[in-house]
């Protein structure tokens, strides 16, 4: 493979055009809307397209296995440079982020129609995805951070895009408490929350930057690579996984990973187009990328001897945590948004998880391969699954799937495309992107031979079974059974329910389409992306893999390939999960208000599973309020008693005193005078004489 | 250019009996631009005299004290242009708002017209000619004041150091005892009495260096010369001299009156330019004249730092009058200064000169706004406030800016000085091997978090959520107080992303100043 070290010119230019175009767009489109409102839309589809193409160009270079690093000066006061570093990983995911960002404005279109902050919406749309691109064709951290903070920004600007507080923006049921916490959030208390949150991730990244920056002293991801020098100092110095395990807490945190994935749910007070493109595809997927960026790296000083495992460990466990817990909660919420921003976290609890096995297993790239390709197969069905919903949303006026219901004759193309997207999310056999890329992570998995393989590989079915189930769930309540109230008195004052408008069902409609249509090609989609992998990682990283896999082609022959086991707990995980949710959703042939009710047990679960486990609660306890309380309690009884009235007031009060000490010698009266002067005298003798 | 650094210091205090002239015969917009005019024509002065390698001018001054000196190297350029760019422009923001301040006064204060008999007036002044006479006066103490800030930073002689720092005292006093808040006088006294201490106890370890020394000049201050005892003494008596002036943790009483009385440009000045001279002072004084004492207590002043930085950030999220919030967030901030300053990095120091700069752009940012809501909303209690950003875009868009830089969000300064400054920090703890100081660096880490919360709850409470029904008239400010915010924005965010433009002065130096 060639690494070209280019300034600006030939195929450079389109890797900095990626992100730069995005940035353009948002600085003329507050100009353009001087001159005219509506053609701002215009500019940020056109600059969105211009940055898709733009990564569409170097998608050829990235077949063949090139790749280009391109550096221009910075602060050459530390001798940092920027960069942007496009090989296979960083052309394939800017490609990925490019299209379904272009896609989602072509859809925001639609969806903010008439909205009078447009411009500002724009603005941080078109910022977003400049910032997003920049994170995936960065050559160094440093740079990567600004991109990081960008999209944390961003997100926390949508989220509390509606920024008035109306309670119709809310998520959450009004007046409901867990352990005396309000869970009804405003959007702006959740994009502060979103923003907070993942700032602690932030600062975790940034420690373990610091970190390698003092033993390395440089950010950039190819001179870390080519001297490994500072990897055996900080191993020496027992370093070098703390500071790469703090670099996954930026993942955790920008990933809605626990401990820090509470934010995710809040930040569905965005429009929905946000939610689609920020916490669904793309930017909830920077912490995978960040992984996927450096897992090979650690991978790579984990095979020249230096002791990694635990890293590989801690992001396997942490992700298959998060992918059960937040599965859970999926089942049981009522709010459309939130189960699908449930199954987001979800979702990328299985990609965390497949990176994680990765670096356990003997075969690098199966688990790299797989993380990475249910990244992209995830980005297409989740953001078409966010913007179906969005178009739910904007039929139906209610985020509850409870004020749905029996929608399926009266918007059709949702219906069927909410269908081809769920089957992807639900991992329908066969036909599905998501079928195979879990089947491949899945695989993965059983094959690693870690020890902790096995209650991974568990813990991966559960979740599976649990994602058909409230996928089904989501399907059955909004288009099966009756109409609800809600719907029935919409209709009633003269509201026709249909279809959303074109603008918006297509962009939907194209992705779920691809979702079905790749994964009829799945599998040898899936290799081809394997193949690619195994010759970027070893060419970029040394890292050999054991044996190429079989010659894979259109033949039949390629289930050879396939694990049976992995792919029978994957039929058994989609089998049971969409059984049981049709037997409560779609058929509704047991009430499951009634079968919860039945047991204390099944009445326990519901209930701690819709608390949300009692994390959200436990977080507000321990770091809103009882900060809060300790800032009071200092504030009254320290800052304003001890230092504001010891130090001011009492300060004055004593100078007022001895005023008043010595006025009181001031008698004016001779007598006293004489009295006092001849007993210092008398005093003054004596001494003497003493 | 000769006697450019000289013009830049003593035209402004020449000059300023001409701009209470020109107030008080021509009218406040002439008296403005008069001031905008001078401090701009010293601040290019300053620019160009700081563009190539250090600038230096020596006059003669008395035998017993040495020469009269101005420097303007690595460090100091960056600190007086940060100073002259704020003041000029502040100058320009001051009108809107002091006319808003002179017609209340007006009101409580413009002596009664006398009546003749038969009830027409036989003597009374007009709200004009109060309004002129009263900006002839602000103009003239902004002009001193202004000069008295850029000679701190420029003097190259303790004594010369130590009178400029005076100077800037007195016209803030009155600048805060004539146009402050209630209690004004109250706040101006105890402003001038909690400095002026400081101020005390730092001319003490000065005259300890230089009595010791013999001699005042920069030039010829050598730590050896000075016997191990009084050297300590002297650095602890400047360390907390300066202290007062940062308003670190313990010494900071003074600050959240002066800054929340204070009228709202002086303020600007006070918090992001002024009380920061303590932290040049530090480097100065203690970094560069006191390597080996520094040394021995820099691990103090990061634990004060420290503490200052929790300590403003908690309290900061107990006010309700939005002054108050940016003078408790000012302290937090010089807690990360001094932080920065106990790093012994070159790095870290680089970062917490950066600080300096982004704090400056940041805060000004945010007091500027404080002050956009006082003319334009009448209201500066959190709880009265709401929703503005719909009212007020382009305000809501500069203090956004101004609290990302606070934040140290990229693509601001604040990021910029944050990273240097903290990596500093963690470079000499592994250096080192030092726990405490490890530790150090991660409660700060912490302390960015609490920044970053009580900042975004403010900015919601001013700018977000429901708009109280009073308001709903609401219009954004006037350009006179707009365009210098948004040159405050553009600053922040160029400097953020091209930090050379000062870096390339300060890391030089700094690398100097360990270096040897």
């Amino acid at each position: 493979m060639a690494t070209e070290i280019i300034a600006t010119e030939g195929d450079a230019m389109f890797a900095w055009l990626i992100w730069i175009l995005p940035f353009v767009a948002a600085l003329i489109i507050p100009a353009v809307a001087k001159v005219s409102k509506l053609s701002t839309g215009r500019v940020a589809i056109g600059f969105a397209a211009m940055s898709a193409i733009s990564a569409a160009m170097l998608f050829p270079m990235a077949l063949e296995g090139h790749e280009i690093h391109s550096q221009v000066d910075w602060i050459s006061a530390i001798g940092l440079k920027a960069g942007v570093l496009a090989d296979p990983l960083s052309i394939i995911m800017a490609n990925v982020v490019g299209w379904i960002s272009f896609l989602i404005i072509c859809y925001s279109t639609g969806y903010m129609k008439g909205d009078k902050d447009i411009v500002r919406f724009w603005f941080w749309m078109m910022f977003f995805i400049g910032s997003m691109q920049l994170i995936v064709l960065s050559d160094n951290l440093l740079q990567l951070f600004f991109g990081w903070e960008g999209v944390g920004l961003a997100s926390y600007a949508l989220i509390a895009f509606w920024y008035r507080d109306k309670a119709k923006h809310h998520v959450g049921k009004e007046g409901r408490t867990v352990l005396g916490i309000m869970e009804y959030y405003s959007p702006t208390h959740s994009g502060m929350k979103a923003f907070i949150m993942t700032k602690v991730g932030d600062v975790m990244m940034l420690a373990g930057m610091f970190l390698i920056f003092a033993f390395a002293g440089t950010f950039g991801f190819k001179e870390l690579l080519a001297d490994t020098a500072w990897a055996v100092n900080m191993s020496a110095e027992g370093l070098l996984v703390p500071a790469v395990v703090l670099l996954f807490g930026g993942a955790i945190g920008k990933s809605a990973q626990f401990p820090l994935n509470e934010w995710l749910l809040e930040a569905m007070t965005g429009p929905t187009a946000v939610s689609a493109l920020i916490h669904a595809a793309t930017m909830v997927k920077a912490g995978v990328f960040l992984v996927a960026r450096l897992g090979p790296l650690v991978f790579a000083l984990g095979a020249a001897g230096i002791l990694v495992d635990q890293f590989f460990e801690i992001i396997a466990w942490v992700g298959a945590f998060t992918a059960l817990l937040l599965a859970t909660q999926a089942m049981v919420n009522p709010e459309i948004k939130k189960v699908l921003a449930y199954s987001t976290g979800s979702q990328i609890g299985y990609m965390m998880m497949a990176l994680g096995i990765a670096g356990l297993s003997e075969q690098f790239v199966d688990g790299y391969t797989a993380g990475f390709y249910h990244m992209i197969s995830h980005a297409m069905f989740k953001a078409s699954l966010f913007m179906a919903a969005g178009s739910l949303l904007h039929v139906v006026g209610s985020r509850f799937m409870t004020d749905m219901g029996g929608l399926r004759k009266k918007m059709r193309k949702t219906y069927a495309f909410m269908w081809a997207a769920g089957l992807g999310l639900m991992g329908a056999p066969f036909i599905t992107t998501g079928f195979w890329s879990k089947d491949a992570i899945f695989a993965a998995v059983y094959e690693s031979g870690n020890e902790w393989a096995l209650p991974i590989f568990i813990i991966a079915v559960l979740t599976a079974a649990i994602t058909a189930f409230y996928t089904t769930r989501m399907m059955g309540l909004v288009f099966f059974g009756k109409e609800s109230k809600h719907i029935e008195k919409m209709e009633s004052e003269g509201h026709h329910i249909h279809d959303a408008p074109r603008s918006m069902w297509i962009p939907y409609g194209i992705l779920a389409v691809l979702t079905i249509g790749i994964g009829v090609i799945g599998f040898s989609a899936e290799g081809g992306i394997h193949e690619l992998f195994t010759e970027y990682l070893d060419e970029s990283f040394g890292i050999q893999t054991p044996h190429i896999d079989v010659e894979i082609s259109g033949s039949l022959g390629f289930l050879s390939g396939l694990n049976p086991i992995a792919v029978g707990a994957s039929l058994v995980a989609f089998a049971v999960g969409f059984g049981l949710g049709y037997i409560f959703y779609i058929g509704r042939w047991v009430d499951p208000v009634k079968f919860i009710n039945s047991n204390i047990f099944f009445y326990a679960l519901h209930k701690v599973i819709l608390n949300r486990w009692y994390l959200n609660a436990m977080i507000y306890w321990g770091f809103v309020i009882a900060p809060l309380w300790a800032a009071r309690a200092i504030w009254r009884y320290f800052e304003k008693t001890a230092i504001d009235t010891g130090m001011n007031t009492g300060l004055e009060r004593s100078v007022r005193f001895g005023a008043k000490v010595v006025q009181g010698t001031q008698t004016g009266v001779a007598q006293s005078y004489l009295f006092v002067f001849g007993a210092g005298l008398l005093f003054v003798v004596l001494i003497l004489l003493i | 250019m000769e006697y450019a650094l000289l013009q830049a210091v003593f035209l402004p205090l020449l000059l300023s009996p001409l701009a209470y002239i020109i107030g008080r015969k021509v009218g406040h917009t002439a008296a403005t631009w008069f001031t905008f005019g001078l401090l701009l024509y010293c601040t290019i002065l300053i620019i160009t005299a700081s563009i190539g390698g250090t600038y230096e001018e020596h006059y003669p001054w008395t035998e017993l004290f040495g020469e009269f000196g101005f420097m303007l190297d690595g460090l100091a350029a960056p600190f007086a242009i940060m100073i002259y760019v704020l003041c000029t422009i502040l100058a320009l923001y001051s009108k809107p708002y002091m006319l808003h301040k002179f017609h209340e006064f007006f009101k409580e204060q413009a002596p009664k017209p006398v009546y003749q008999s038969d009830g027409t007036v036989l003597e009374s002044v007009s709200l004009e000619k109060f309004v002129n006479r009263q900006s002839g006066v602000y103009y003239a103490l902004f002009l001193v004041f202004s000069m008295g800030m850029l000679g701190t930073v420029l003097a190259t002689n303790l004594i010369e150091f130590y009178i400029f720092f005076e100077v800037m005292l007195i016209p803030a006093f009155l600048l805060i005892g004539f146009w402050g808040d209630h209690p004004r006088r109250r706040v101006a006294l105890m402003f001038f009495f909690w400095t002026h201490v400081g101020a005390v106890i730092l001319l003490l370890g000065l005259l300890a260096i230089g009595l010791n020394v013999g001699s005042f000049d920069f030039a010829d201050i050598n730590e050896t010369d000075i016997p191990p005892g009084i050297l300590l003494a002297a650095a602890v008596a400047i360390i907390i001299g300066l202290g007062v002036k940062l308003a670190a943790f313990g010494f900071h009483i003074w600050l959240p009156y002066a800054h929340g009385s204070a009228p709202t440009p002086i303020s600007a000045l006070l918090s992001p330019a002024m009380i920061g001279i303590g932290a040049y002072a530090l480097f100065r004084l203690i970094v560069e004249f006191l390597p080996q004492t520094y040394a021995d207590l820099s691990i103090w002043i990061s634990i004060w730092g420290v503490a200052t930085m929790f300590y403003g950030g908690a309290m900061a999220l107990m006010q309700d009058d939005i002054k108050r919030v940016f003078a408790y967030s000012s302290i937090s901030q010089m807690g990360y200064l001094l932080f920065g300053i106990g790093s012994m990095s070159t790095l870290g120091l680089a970062g917490a000169e950066m600080m300096y700069i982004s704090h400056a752009l940041g805060k000004g940012l945010l007091f500027m706004t404080a002050g956009v809501l006082i003319v334009h909303v009448g209201a500066r209690h959190l709880s009265k406030l709401g929703g503005l950003a719909g009212k007020m875009p382009i305000t809501a868009v500069c203090a956004f800016i101004g609290a990302l830089t606070i934040m140290g969000v990229p693509p601001t300064s604040g990021f910029m000085g944050e990273w240097m400054l903290f990596y500093g920090v963690l470079e000499t703890a592994l250096e080192e091997g030092d726990d405490l100081r490890t530790l150090l660096f991660a409660l700060g880490l912490v302390a960015t978090v609490l920044t970053m919360s009580y900042i975004l709850w403010m900015f919601k409470r001013v700018f977000l959520g429901k708009i109280p029904e009073n308001l709903s008239k609401v219009k954004d400010g006037s350009w006179y107080m707009l365009a210098p915010m948004m040159v405050l924005a553009g600053f922040t965010i160029v400097v953020g992303i091209y930090p050379d433009i000062f870096l390339q002065k300060i890391m030089p130096y700094m690398q100097g100043v360990l270096g040897g």
